[in-house]
């Protein structure tokens, strides 16, 4: 029997728990946004800062904050990696879509098997536990990881939209997401702005695996459903929507979180699969909410009417 | 003996799995890695009904491979409906959810395994007539990719993937030959499987995942993308370079994985260094007169 104080327990546990989805779908949805490319090779970064962070934690047992600092090292690293030696190679070579899907699904596979060579198959965490000490708040009970993944979240959220508002940078990646023809022709550089925001999607992925990695257990290929949540969560957003892929990220974590409810534990994987399948189907463009009519003060022009006016 | 004959059917089954993939994303132009669940479903397919229905074994391959036909229509169908770019990630989802259907129901065996298979034989021939069936078998999807691709069919398909919009605006009609392409290309996949899984008798979920996209990849991207010959040499060249390394008698923990890396790093090497691969095809990098207008970009 659901009692109010369980269902409270789940959404409570999910929503803590999409905090790295959000990081990961705002990396995703970022790249796509300005660089224009579905990049599989996020999950690459996944595997390379969650193994540095691994190494210097579990297996050097260094300090959690040096492993973090390894982390976004990895992350940013292959970040860069990945755009100096593949995506500029392959946009001077003009090269066909094709090439650059199957550019960066190698990178990922690349990363995992070296993972695997060096790592094994075993999942591993970077802390040796992942049992956080827990505080009764009424009824709902709240480990020590909820609340910092959930602050340092919102924070990540609230510094790139700070960031991308207010910045300079921020906005010449605004300005290259419109057209990049026209933001070079104002004097941006676009290959600058390509690689801050790979750079960008590099830290938002550093954060979200540190996070991922202190609450579950990785293996190298566990980084491909992450990517794979990501894509849904940015599709469903509204590809170019950056907030809206975040937005759909909780809602998703929550959605498969509390699915433990309704279908057995080893399905609840399923479900991403299932979430994939009808943002491509049903929701192509995305979610989109009815706009609310501007009030829109018109100053008619003699003889430049417009047909509304002309008919009123 | 035994052992050259299961080399000789392993590289005659990759010859069709390269040969149909390049169909699919060379000549065709559609992304998909996904080619690995459609060589599965043909294959789990074609198990289960001569297995638990009693369906002759070649009417059952047959089978099989219509149902791959209909599962890549049933992806691609919606998926190219919207764009092209959709079709990858449409097919890595169902690629991964359906090997965990696969590992979660009792019907495939599980995550252990389809076991008891019944084998194909062809009279009293023993292996030697299984190993033949195979070589024809590739042989001929060699042809008929081949046929496809200079005939009116390819011509059509070359046009499409340079420049779609001047194709519709001819009349015809884009998705329809994008989704035939890929059914067939999955059909071939699928009667493969079936090959694969009344020869070697067992089936799990593992043996069809992105390993096996990567390895497929590589054997058409290194053979040579767009052409007859190129995955055919990619083929063969890639199942003869594993069994160099089986002989290093390395654990199976280590050599999975530097097999992977084999795999992807020829794959990355070939695309930096030869990117038309080792039969080569001519201006492959190019993007379509489409994305070069648009100004598309990676």
């Amino acid at each position: 029997m659901l009692s109010f104080d369980i269902v409270a327990q789940i959404l409570w546990t999910s929503f803590a728990t999409s905090s790295y989805f959000v990081l990961f779908a705002l990396a995703f949805a970022l790249v796509l946004k300005v660089n224009r490319v579905f990049n599989f090779a996020q999950a690459a970064m996944m595997i390379a800062s969650f193994y540095a962070a691994y190494s210097v934690v579990a297996l050097a047992e260094g300090p959690g904050w040096l492993g973090f600092l390894a982390a976004l090292a990895a992350s940013v690293g292959m970040a860069l990696v990945i755009e100096l030696a593949g995506f500029r190679m392959l946009r001077k070579r003009r090269a066909a879509q094709m090439f650059v899907f199957i550019f960066t699904l190698i990178v990922s596979e690349l990363v995992a098997y070296l993972a695997m060579l060096i790592y094994g198959t075993w999942p591993s965490t970077i802390f040796p536990s992942l049992f956080w000490p827990v505080t009764l708040v009424g009824p709902i009970a709240i480990s020590a990881w909820d609340i910092p993944a959930v602050a340092v979240m919102v924070a990540c959220v609230a510094a790139l939209f700070l960031f991308l508002r207010f910045a300079k940078v921020g906005q010449f990646m605004v300005a290259v997401a419109d057209n990049p023809d026209l933001a070079e022709l104002y004097g941006i550089a676009k290959e600058r702005i390509y690689l801050a925001t790979m750079i960008a999607a590099g830290v938002l992925v550093a954060i979200g695996m540190f996070l991922y990695g202190t609450r579950a257990q990785v293996q190298p290929t566990t980084s491909i459903d992450l990517m794979l949540f990501a894509i849904a969560a940015t599709i469903i957003g509204g590809i170019g929507n950056l907030w809206g892929a975040a937005i759909t990220a909780v809602v998703l974590g929550i959605v498969q979180n509390s699915s433990v409810l309704f279908i057995p534990s080893e399905w609840q994987g399923f479900l991403l699969y299932v979430f994939l399948f009808v943002a491509i189907v049903f929701l192509p463009n995305g979610i989109r909410l009815p706009r609310r009519r501007r009030m829109v003060r018109k100053t008619i022009i003699p003889g430049f009417e417009t047909a509304d006016a002309k008919e009123a | 003996m035994d052992y050259l004959y299961t080399i000789v059917i392993l590289v005659g089954l990759y010859v069709v799995l390269a040969s149909s993939f390049n169909l699919v994303i060379g000549y065709g132009g559609l992304i998909s890695i996904a080619h690995p669940i459609f060589y599965a479903i043909g294959a789990y397919g074609s198990a289960i009904l001569a297995r638990d229905y009693g369906v002759p074994i070649y009417a059952a391959m047959i089978i099989g491979a219509l149902i791959a036909v209909a599962a890549s229509v049933l992806v691609a169908l919606p998926s190219l409906r919207v764009s092209g770019d959709y079709l990858l990630i449409a097919s890595i989802g169902f690629q991964l959810g359906l090997l965990e259907v696969f590992k979660n129901v009792s019907w495939t065996g599980g995550a252990g395994g389809l076991t008891n298979i019944p084998a194909a034989l062809i009279g009293n021939t023993g292996r030697e007539g299984y190993v033949l069936l195979v070589v024809v078998v590739a042989v001929l999807s060699v042809l008929l990719v081949r046929a496809i691709a200079h005939g009116p069919y390819g011509r059509a398909l070359s046009a499409m993937r340079d420049d779609e919009v001047a194709f519709a605006a001819l009349g015809r009609n884009a998705v329809a030959l994008k989704v035939g392409t890929f059914a067939l290309g999955s059909g071939l996949a699928g009667f493969a499987g079936a090959l694969y899984a009344h020869y070697f008798r067992f089936l799990a979920p593992e043996q069809f995942e992105i390993l096996q996209s990567s390895v497929i990849l590589t054997m058409v991207v290194v053979g040579g993308l767009r052409t007859t010959w190129g995955p055919v040499v990619g083929a063969v060249l890639l199942q003869a370079l594993p069994q160099a390394i089986t002989f290093m008698n390395l654990p199976p923990s280590l050599l999975g994985p530097l097999q992977g890396l084999l795999f992807t790093g020829l794959v990355l090497v070939f695309m930096a260094v030869r990117p038309q691969g080792l039969v080569g095809a001519g201006e492959l990098w190019s993007g379509s007169k489409k994305e070069v207008r648009d100004g598309v970009r990676p």
